[in-house]
């Protein structure tokens, strides 16, 4: 029997840069030399604080969708979550990190956030 | 001696036709028990990465996978003599039968669908603005401006991410129904809507193949990718505790080498 293998589409420019958009932003390995350990400890720890930030402003947007919360309690929360936002785009400037750098690829179960 | 590593195969035989690997080496089985490693044999180290190199490891792959089921492993597994490979064959063995009982006469296909997400995105924006969904915080403050914006953010994260999973299981009932396994990866990038791979049985690869083209006709906007039969990449398990996992070296030994299908479907279209 022959099994011939084919990639077939209209438009494999496109999915060619889907597929490398898909694979730059998440490197699989940590790259840690003594050049750049500073910056790279640096992204460990502020992905994991992204995560619990997004998690927290998740939480927040499901409450305000529920109702629960007060004018007061909106007001509040608004100005937590804007310090936060600030304070971590800050940090990412000062260790020159972009957004999507901020995630970890954790194999089988697919990307952190 | 250095032993290239193609794949493992269900078969302890020799290989009948000749076949040529990697910079044009002979590739051979070396039997163990009732199953075997397809290797070419190397005095010096093989260029890593060469593009050539690459599709010659793919090539010999789809060869093998004409006569046998194979287990493919990942481009440049590289053994260090005879001994080394047989020993990892021997700590190996039953995960290598029983993986190889699983995907028998079983081929791998690639789906992607890649959306236009920016319609979609502009679609949902004014389907709330009509429906007057409006959002009950008010804007006398910089911190309840800063609300209402995520909010909106959320509301239209949400709707998107709800109109994927709608359009990804339409598509995904139609290739199911011949499909033994399956994996999905949704939105990896904003535009890729669907990342899939499907486990199919020889014998249905034709009606695997119609359901494509039936999902492809009506979706005009969306733009479809369509690969394989290829060997199982994506579908070998290996346990945790496999002995052949705790050497780093050969962790990912079978991780499909994405990257390199990619140049090596582009090279055929």
């Amino acid at each position: 029997m022959t099994l011939n293998s084919v990639v077939e589409t209209d438009f494999p420019e496109e999915f060619v840069e889907e597929m490398e958009k898909s694979q730059d932003a998440l490197p699989k390995k940590i790259d840690a030399n003594p050049e750049n350990v500073e910056k790279g400890l640096a992204k460990l720890v502020l992905t994991l604080i992204e995560l619990i930030r997004k998690l927290l402003e998740k939480q927040a947007m499901r409450r305000v969708e529920s109702g629960s919360l007060s004018e007061e309690q909106i007001e509040n929360v608004g100005e937590t979550l804007m310090k936060l936002e600030n304070k971590m785009d800050e940090l990412k400037g000062i260790f020159g990190l972009k957004d999507e750098e901020l995630n970890l690829n954790l194999g089988p179960l697919g990307d952190l956030m | 001696m250095k032993l290239y590593l193609y794949g493992i195969i269900d078969s302890s035989d020799q290989i009948n036709e000749p076949i040529y690997g990697l910079e044009g080496a002979c590739v051979c089985n070396i039997p163990y028990c009732d199953i075997g490693a397809v290797v070419s044999e190397f005095t010096e180290p093989v260029q890593n990465n060469t593009k050539g190199n690459v599709l010659a490891h793919e090539e010999i792959a789809e060869r093998l996978m004409e006569h046998f089921t194979v287990l493919p492993v990942r481009f440049h597994t590289v053994f260090d003599g005879r001994d080394n490979l047989l020993s990892m064959m021997q700590s190996c063995y039953k995960d290598f039968k029983d993986n190889l009982a699983r995907l028998h006469n079983k081929l791998e296909f690639g789906i992607k669908v890649i959306w236009p997400a920016d319609k979609i995105k502009e679609h949902i924006i004014n389907t709330c603005k009509k429906s007057s969904q409006k959002m009950s915080i008010s804007d006398d403050s910089s911190n309840k401006r800063f609300m209402r914006d995520k909010f909106e953010k959320y509301k239209l994260d949400e709707e998107f991410q709800a109109k994927a999973d709608k359009f990804i299981n339409i598509m995904d009932i139609f290739f199911s129904k011949f499909a033994a396994e399956k994996k999905l990866k949704k939105l990896k990038t904003e535009d890729l809507l669907l990342d899939a791979v499907y486990l199919v049985e020889k014998d249905k690869q034709d009606d695997f193949r119609e359901a494509f083209e039936h999902i492809k006709g009506p979706h005009t906007s969306f733009k479809f990718l369509f690969s394989g039969p290829w060997p199982a990449y994506n579908f070998v398990i290996l346990p945790k505790n496999s002995d052949l996992l705790k050497d780093s070296r050969q962790e990912d030994l079978f991780d499909k080498v994405v990257q390199y299908q990619e140049l090596a479907g582009a090279e055929k279209i």
